[in-house]
């Protein structure tokens, strides 16, 4: 063992520079493992801490209830039903509303409760993490506590048509209704200005039931059956529902995807360094082909010398791979805090050993792997040949362009020569330079899909956009039509109401009506087959769709206000508002189901038209027909800041980490070139080449390997990047994806591609200065 | 009428340091090299031979001193205007012999070559033409240097230093590495050229390789101790080698 340490200690001593190199690949690979790890393993496992700390619900149901008499019904039925652990029924309010939030606006349904009901309740707590102790005003949920709303400062909010003003009073964490994205938001009131809001009856009175369940892994079944049942012993009432699952998933999508990329971009860069040792130990024989020999004529067994390169490239690995879970802690508030404004749900970040040691695992036994395949070849050395550097009998080496026949330039004809016997760089150049492609790709669709103009992403993800959205009450439908049609601010106008309604046998879905699809924005919110036409048709979500093993043509039956019909599936939908659990319908269709009480109209307004001022006067003219006004961008845009600003530091995040990749790779291949090729340089300086035309054909070896690896990478990656990228978002119920490729971007990021390593390997080819024609007359 | 000088040294000084100790290999040197010699540089090891050559040639830059090729003084060169210079006027053979081991013979000769010559298919006609009269026959050409044997490297190194018709030819120690019959071709090559006029300037302490020189230079401790005119070379001249050994003697050799 003794004799290895020396070994390994000598080989290390040598190879400082590359051992520098490989150490800071090592060093970002195991960061961003172990972050990947933390936010994967223990992160989303925060939302169960928190869900049973505060007995939170596995589904609530608030049911507009002004007589009391679901409070009555709810009680019994829950009591006697055996999937039920606990349950908890409380009177409160419910309205839709908005609030300012992200430079745009929070739009959602809120659910109004008294401080002393919200943090006391039984089930579905709150825990108030921030009180000004103030005797008057309102508490929100966490995630929107900023600097436009801070304690002591004011709150203007719309509830329904009416709008209000609070005093910020405290935060609280609500783990099933702590965020717009939660179906419920609650918003806790001290007592006065409860009592207030329950005077002004700005939102009707509710029964909110949060019940426990036995066993959890059936929430979103016992949604539906819940709202099933409710809507059949009281048709046409306004409920609002969410259940465990689709709350624990939505609150944490910010994390998913963060988690998603960060396990892709270290296993990036893990291929990247194991290809780098393994470029590098075939190198290392190659070069010390007589050191070897000589060391076997003396005794050293082939074992031996394998793990002596174990030995250094383990012991780099694994000290790396304790300074990268270090240095992942020192980062990870930082991520936590980027998290905790998409959650909303704290975290206390604190010490996690398996991510630890499976990152060491994960490092240690590839890096042993990729050292033992490529170290083997040491085995196959006799110490005779060794001693002749390697010389075999035989040379099969080829003389790749022959210069006498050659119609290049000489300089680049001789750099075609590097490039040609450097199989070993081509292909470490090579993987780097795809994997790199892949990231600019990427990068280029999220500024261009997502950052830069948010529609593609948002039609992804919201589904439909519009100026507009306007709710009014049925009877006042009529009337406000013939309005919009005579106001010359209105572009197009098209019913698109979401409801619920419940697959019999299946999950709780939500349905979108509208009067005629072919007026919607968003064409591509159905992918396959063909929005519903007729009342008898319906588009489902592909997820669901793949889970229940339903295809186009078939037929699913659906029910809502006690009444339940067979739909004939047209086409399948892919948006994530509710996870891939919703469905396209007919107006004519839902009211095979039951009457519709209220609809919302999206609006698409004239350009410059002040969509507020137009919401304004709307809600004037019809004052109580009209149940809420959104301005849907505002709400979009709010909502999407979060995604924008969070893909804007990973885009950034990425390519400067593919910079640093990129420079240490090429650091490594320009060092161990110029090591193999000192005394070519030399040779070649004595014959008259100039430093600059041996650091041009130094760089331009390189470059065919790049150029070819970055076009193919970018070429692949265009092709590939949809299809990925409906992979990684597939459980937010992604499907297909179909964002634009940026090939303006990809063409000009190309070109920065090429260019860039070039540049610098010429900077890292510089050495070549220092190499002295004259070393060569006295063999240095 | 004097005669032509082809490079001058004027008080040529080379000083290296090492840990703090300087060490005076070349001291105020003023040589003359003249057009069509074959000039030898001899002496005992650590004499300076090979420093002065470095110089003379360009591979190395003097402490001190002045070096003037024609009317251009080459000691004030950078680096980038000594591989020019070199390119352009010199070709060097070395003891090692220093072929590129990943090109073939014959692309070893043309990457001297396409330097300076843009017509590529006289520079190749040249190149065959200097391998045959090196004795290098066509199924060589394509060979990598490790395929062939140290005399025929070495006769291709030669080919491959004159391939721009420089106008001093340096060897250093050129038989050093081979033995001695293929030193014997090498050596009936490098006369072979300078008999067609071809200057050379070469190192060696062999004096079997030195009788080939007509002008002998003694360099002791840094400084040229003597000179000596052997005359136009001449295969079996016994004279020859004699007042080579009378004046070797008499420099102490």
């Amino acid at each position: 063992m003794k004799k290895v340490l020396i070994i390994a200690r000598s080989n290390m001593r040598k190879a400082k520079g590359q051992n520098g190199a490989i150490v800071v690949l090592i060093l970002v690979a195991a960061i961003l493992l172990n972050l990947w790890l933390m936010l994967s393993m223990d992160y989303k496992t925060n939302f169960d801490r928190y869900h049973d700390q505060l007995n939170a619900e596995h589904v609530t149901l608030a049911v507009d209830d002004s007589d009391g008499s679901s409070f009555e019904f709810l009680s019994e039925m829950l009591a006697s039903d055996a999937e039920v652990k606990e349950y908890r029924l409380d009177q409160c309010m419910h309205m839709v509303g908005t609030f300012p939030y992200n430079g745009g606006m929070m739009n959602g349904e809120f659910i109004f409760m008294d401080k002393q009901t919200a943090t006391t309740r039984s089930i579905g707590k709150s825990e108030i993490v921030e009180d000004g102790n103030l005797t008057s005003g309102i508490y929100l949920p966490m995630l929107y506590q900023s600097d436009d709303f801070s304690v002591g400062k004011t709150i203007e909010m719309s509830i329904g048509s009416h709008s209000v003003t609070y005093t910020i009073c405290g935060f609280f964490n609500s783990v099933m209704m702590g965020s717009h994205n939660c179906a419920l938001t609650e918003i806790i009131l001290t007592a006065d200005k409860y009592a207030e809001l329950e005077r002004l009856h700005y939102a009707p009175q509710t029964t909110l039931c949060s019940v426990r369940l036995k066993d959890k892994s059936v929430n979103l079944t016992y949604e539906a059956k819940l709202k099933t049942i409710v809507s059949e012993h009281f048709p046409n009432t306004r409920m609002a529902s969410n259940c465990y699952d689709i709350v624990s998933q939505s609150r944490y999508i910010s994390q998913g995807i963060c988690s998603v990329i960060m396990s892709v971009m270290a296993l990036f860069v893990l291929l990247i360094a194991l290809v780098v040792i393994v470029s590098n130990i075939i190198n290392y024989i190659q070069v010390n082909m007589k050191n070897l020999g000589a060391l076997k004529a003396v005794g050293y067994t082939s074992r031996q010398l394998i793990c002596s390169l174990l030995l250094q490239f383990l012991g780099l690995t694994l000290m790396m791979a304790l300074v990268g879970a270090g240095v992942s802690y020192a980062l990870f508030p930082a991520i936590n805090t980027m998290m905790i404004a998409q959650t909303g749900i704290p975290y206390t970040i604190h010490f996690l050993p398996l991510p630890m040691f499976i990152s060491l695992f994960i490092l240690g036994g590839a890096v042993a792997l990729f050292v033992w395949l490529s170290a083997r070849r040491i085995k196959k050395i006799e110490p005779i040949v060794a001693l002749r550097s390697g010389i075999q009998t035989h040379n099969f080496k080829r003389n790749h362009i022959l210069l006498e026949q050659t119609k290049t330039s000489l300089h680049v004809a001789l750099a075609l020569k590097t490039t040609l016997s450097g199989v070993k760089h081509n292909i470490t150049v090579g993987i780097t330079m795809l994997v790199l492609s892949l990231v600019v790709v990427f990068s280029g669709l999220m500024t261009e899909n997502v950052i830069a103009d948010m529609t593609p992403f948002l039609n992804l993800i919201v589904g439909e956009t519009a100026d507009s959205a306007i709710n009014v009450q049925v009877e006042a439908e009529e009337n406000f039509l013939a309005v919009l049609k005579l106001d010359n601010r209105t572009e197009k106008a098209y019913l698109y109401s979401s409801l619920n309604v419940s697959h019999v046998g299946g999950a709780e879905l939500m349905v979108t009506l509208c009067d005629d699809f072919s007026k919607v924005n968003n064409q591509n919110v159905v992918f396959k087959g063909r929005f519903p036409k007729y009342d008898n048709e319906i588009a489902i979500a592909a997820k669901y769709a793949k889970e229940k093993g339903f295809a186009i043509g078939d037929e699913i039956k659906i029910t809502a206000n006690g009444h339940t019909e067979n739909y004939l599936i047209s086409g399948f939908t892919q948006i994530t508002n509710n996870l891939g659990r919703d469905c396209l319908l007919t107006r004519q269709g839902y009211e095979r189901l039951g009457e519709l009480t209220n609809v919302t109209y999206y609006i698409n307004l004239a350009e410059g038209t002040n969509i507020d001022n137009f919401n304004e006067e709307m809600k004037n003219h019809f004052q109580d027909s009209v149940n809420a006004v959104i301005n849907v961008l505002a709400t979009i845009e709010g909502a999407g800041s979060v995604y924008v600003s969070l893909m804007t530091i990973i885009v950034v995040a990425i390519l400067v980490l593919s910079i640093v990749i990129i420079t240490f790779v090429l650091y490594l291949l320009v060092r161990t070139m110029l090591t193999n090729k000192q005394r070519d340089y030399g040779i070649l300086k004595s014959l008259g080449f100039t430093t600059r035309q041996l650091i041009l054909q130094t760089a331009l070896s390189f470059m065919p390997m790049i150029i070819l690896s970055t076009i193919v990478g970018l070429v692949i990656s265009c092709f590939a990047i949809n299809p990925l990228m409906s992979l990684f978002l597939s459980t937010m119920g992604i499907v297909k994806c179909t964002f634009h490729i940026p090939f303006v971007f990809v063409s000009i990021a190309g070109i920065f591609l090429i260019l860039i390593p070039f540049g610098i390997t010429c900077l890292l080819s510089l050495k070549i200065k220092k190499i002295a024609p004259r070393a060569l007359l006295i063999g240095e | 009428m004097p005669q032509q000088i082809l490079l001058q040294t004027q008080k040529l000084c080379k000083t290296f340091s090492n840990g703090g100790t300087q060490q005076h290999v070349l001291k105020n040197i003023d040589l003359e090299l003249y057009p069509g010699d074959f000039t030898v540089i001899m002496g005992a090891s650590g004499a300076g031979k090979s420093t002065l050559l470095y110089a003379l040639s360009g591979m190395d830059t003097p402490t001190l001193g002045a070096i003037t090729f024609g009317n251009q003084t080459i000691s004030d060169l950078s680096q980038d205007e000594l591989a020019v210079f070199r390119r352009n006027h010199c070709g060097f053979v070395f003891q090692q012999i220093y072929l590129i081991d990943g090109m073939s013979v014959m692309d070893n000769v043309l990457c001297a070559g396409l330097l300076i010559h843009k017509d590529k298919k006289a520079l190749v006609s040249k190149a065959k033409q200097l391998f045959e009269a090196v004795g290098i026959s066509e199924d060589m050409w394509k060979k990598f240097p490790t395929q062939i044997s140290g005399g025929e490297a070495q006769r291709v190194g030669i080919v491959r230093a004159l391939i721009n018709s420089p106008e001093i030819l340096f060897a250093d120690e050129p038989t050093g590495a081979l033995n001695s019959k293929t030193g014997i071709d090498v050596l009936d090559t490098l006369t072979k050229f300078n008999e067609q006029g071809q200057s050379v300037v070469m190192v060696t302490h062999d004096m079997r390789s030195a009788r080939r020189g007509n002008r002998i230079l003694y360099l002791k401790d840094g400084a040229i101790l003597g000179e000596c005119d052997l005359g136009k070379y001449a295969h079996g001249d016994t004279k020859r080698h004699e007042k080579l050994s009378a004046f070797l003697k008499n420099m102490g050799w």
